[in-house]
């Protein structure tokens, strides 16, 4: 797992405290009974925060899942890598 | 703090007990000041895990005004401007016309009188924290953004004079919005898209700044008691024996002003009760010219005592902590020499000693802050102006103890001591913190939230005595706080403390005699508790009892006539209980 990834693992566990490392790899807001609106604006947060990154108001409904965030994080990383 | 962080301490927390349960009062979603807050306060006590509960949002007043202080320790008021009118944040599309400037300004006098009446009612119910507007006004005036227009300074006389009304109330602390813009700058604090998002306006730093200086004000940290300083280039610039009395200085002809503001703020603390001594290796008779001679800015008056002879530096402290009656803990040492400072540390490691930066300006400022830190008070009371004066006193009452008893009597009945017993309705907040510092004649160690004190003032079933003295020396003020129950004609003792000045002057067998007399019992019994540091309470209840106390111990009216001394107290007292 990448040195991201685990990072990102670590926002995630601060908010689903009570899911398993494999169990947040996978969690989805359809799939984690606590994920509500406040979990969804408290991980943006999280993840500007820990990433120095901006996420628009818009793309923050779309981050519905793990992976989701994962993916955003990834493209984040390749436009500020093809930018410079 | 990073959020990250706040939301791992609050989780790491999570199976401990529930400690302050706190109601946060806003009027936008609270969000991450929550978790910020309780981060904090868990922080300052690691063992009590605390619970923010928080109202409607988008309605402050209306919250403030339906707030009930069941099962709440502490109120906190986070204001801001759209509390005070809807028009000056984004959320509302109000108008920023000019002609609607003297409507906002007018609207936000009532809100602030309406905001007033109900933080003022809340805050009788429960100590309460309040936070004024601290994130910028939106460019809503016509003015240049570089010019203060009519409007704006308008709108902020408003909200000063709204914090100048409120910090007079007892019972509320108001955040110093000047510690606010050191630790978080004013163009980092607002997050807009965030308001416009989700509406939590603070940027994630200030919501840490917020949520760090709330639980400061809600658990504020023990106040040392005394500081010793050193002389030579310390309290003033030049070594007094090799310059002379007029080689030393403290002001800005000879660039030594940094020594005079150091007088300056000794001279404060000492005003608001904080014990000032002195340990100097001097010729004391210089030294005593000195203080004569020249005009300090810190006088002979505020020190007490002068250790100045050649001894080592932890012989003097130790005499001035006995003279004190503290202990080190409660203390700061300070001393330009990092050798003097090394020998007293390791003499006293609880002690905090401070190396005076002699030479470097910026470095005595951070001192001066890192003393009002240590030493900051809310309010100051009328025994804190005492304090040193009937430590000073003490001296010769300390000698009666262990005089002969005739002479010891004799001592006591020339004194002319009266004695004040209270009931609660004079309960004050000088009681308040006797009950919370006082370790040594302290019947158990129980200390009290203010949420707790409030509610013993108000039960009926309660008694609360407070007891103040004065002699022919001058007065000591409220030197002991006890509480209990009645039950026919017997009386349980559930709390006794007693400040250390007020020792050798057999006030405590005054105060159970008064006891029996006042409800005419028969007996007494203690909640007595054995702890680390209330020696003297243990060893003058072995004096009344056949033994060493034990929890429960009963003394009957029989056993305390027959051992208790001859008491000279003149006895003034309004207690109706």
């Amino acid at each position: 797992m990448s040195e991201r990834d685990l990072r990102l693992l670590r926002c995630f566990a601060s908010v689903f405290p009570e899911l398993s490392a494999e169990e947040l790899r996978a969690v989805t807001n359809d799939s984690a009974g606590h994920w509500d609106s406040l979990s969804t604006v408290t991980l943006a947060a999280l993840v500007q925060e820990e990433f120095n990154i901006e996420i628009e108001p818009e793309m923050i409904q779309q981050l519905n899942s793990f992976e989701a965030f994962r993916t955003h994080l990834q493209k984040a990383d390749s436009d500020r890598s093809s930018s410079r | 703090m990073k959020l990250i962080e706040a939301l791992e301490i609050t989780r790491r927390a999570a199976t401990e007990p529930v400690g302050k349960t706190i109601f946060l009062a806003c009027g936008f979603t609270p969000l991450h000041l929550s978790a910020f807050l309780s981060a904090e306060l868990l922080l300052r006590n690691p063992t009590g895990r605390p619970q923010v509960k928080s109202g409607v949002f988008g309605d402050l007043v209306g919250t403030l005004e339906r707030f009930e202080r069941q099962g709440i320790d502490a109120l906190v008021v986070i204001v801001e401007w759209a509390d005070i009118d809807p028009r000056l944040a984004v959320r509302s599309l109000g108008g920023w016309r000019v002609s609607q400037m003297h409507g906002i300004t007018s609207s936000a006098h009532d809100s602030i009188a309406r905001l007033q009446g109900a933080i003022v009612r809340a805050s009788a119910k429960v100590p309460t924290v309040v936070c004024m507007p601290s994130l910028p006004l939106p460019p809503m005036f016509t003015a240049l953004q570089t010019e203060a227009s009519l409007s704006e300074a308008q709108l902020r006389f408003a909200v000063a004079t709204l914090a100048e009304r409120l910090v007079r109330e007892p019972g509320l602390r108001i955040v110093n919005s000047q510690y606010l813009d050191d630790t978080s700058p004013l163009a980092e604090r607002y997050d807009l898209k965030s308001d416009l998002f989700s509406g939590f306006p603070f940027t994630l730093r200030h919501a840490s700044a917020v949520g760090k200086v709330l639980a400061v004000l809600i658990d504020p940290p023990v106040r040392k008691k005394g500081l010793i300083t050193d002389l030579d280039d310390t309290l003033w610039a030049g070594i007094v024996g090799d310059d002379g009395i007029d080689g030393i200085s403290w002001d800005l002809e000879h660039k030594s002003q940094m020594h005079g503001l150091y007088q300056q703020i000794l001279a404060s603390l000492a005003s608001s009760g904080v014990l000032i001594g002195v340990a100097s290796k001097n010729d004391p008779t210089t030294v005593k010219s000195a203080f004569e001679r020249r005009k300090l800015i810190l006088t002979e008056n505020d020190i007490f005592p002068f250790e100045v002879h050649w001894s080592r530096k932890s012989d003097s402290v130790a005499r001035i902590l006995q003279s004190w009656n503290i202990a080190p803990d409660s203390v700061v040492f300070v001393d330009d020499s990092p050798m003097e400072v090394a020998e007293v540390q390791a003499a006293f490691p609880d002690m905090e000693c401070i190396v005076f930066p002699t030479g470097d300006d910026r470095a005595i400022w951070d001192l001066f802050l890192h003393l009002r830190r240590l030493f900051g008070k809310s309010a100051v009371t009328e025994e804190d102006r005492l304090r040193a004066g009937s430590i000073r006193q003490g001296q010769a009452w300390k000698e009666t103890e262990n005089a002969p008893s005739d002479r010891a009597d004799t001592f006591l009945k020339s004194a002319e001591a009266r004695i004040t017993f209270r009931t609660k309705a004079a309960a004050d907040g000088r009681a308040f913190e006797l009950l919370n510092k006082t370790n040594q004649f302290n019947l158990n160690g129980k200390r009290f939230t203010e949420a707790e004190w409030r509610n013993l003032l108000e039960d009926s079933g309660t008694f609360l005595i407070t007891v103040s003295y004065e002699d022919k020396f001058g007065p000591l003020g409220k030197i002991a706080v006890i509480i209990g129950r009645t039950v026919e004609r017997q009386v349980r003792v559930n709390s006794w403390v007693m400040s250390c000045r007020a020792f050798s002057r057999r006030i405590e067998f005054q105060c159970l005699r008064h006891l029996f007399d006042v409800f005419k019992a028969e007996e007494i019994v203690f909640d007595y508790e054995m702890t680390p540091r209330n020696t003297p309470v243990r060893e003058f209840l072995a004096t009344l009892l056949s033994g060493p106390p034990v929890p429960g111990s009963r003394l009957t009216v029989h056993d305390f006539s027959a051992k208790a001394p001859v008491l000279f107290h003149l006895i003034e007292e309004d207690v109706h209980v």
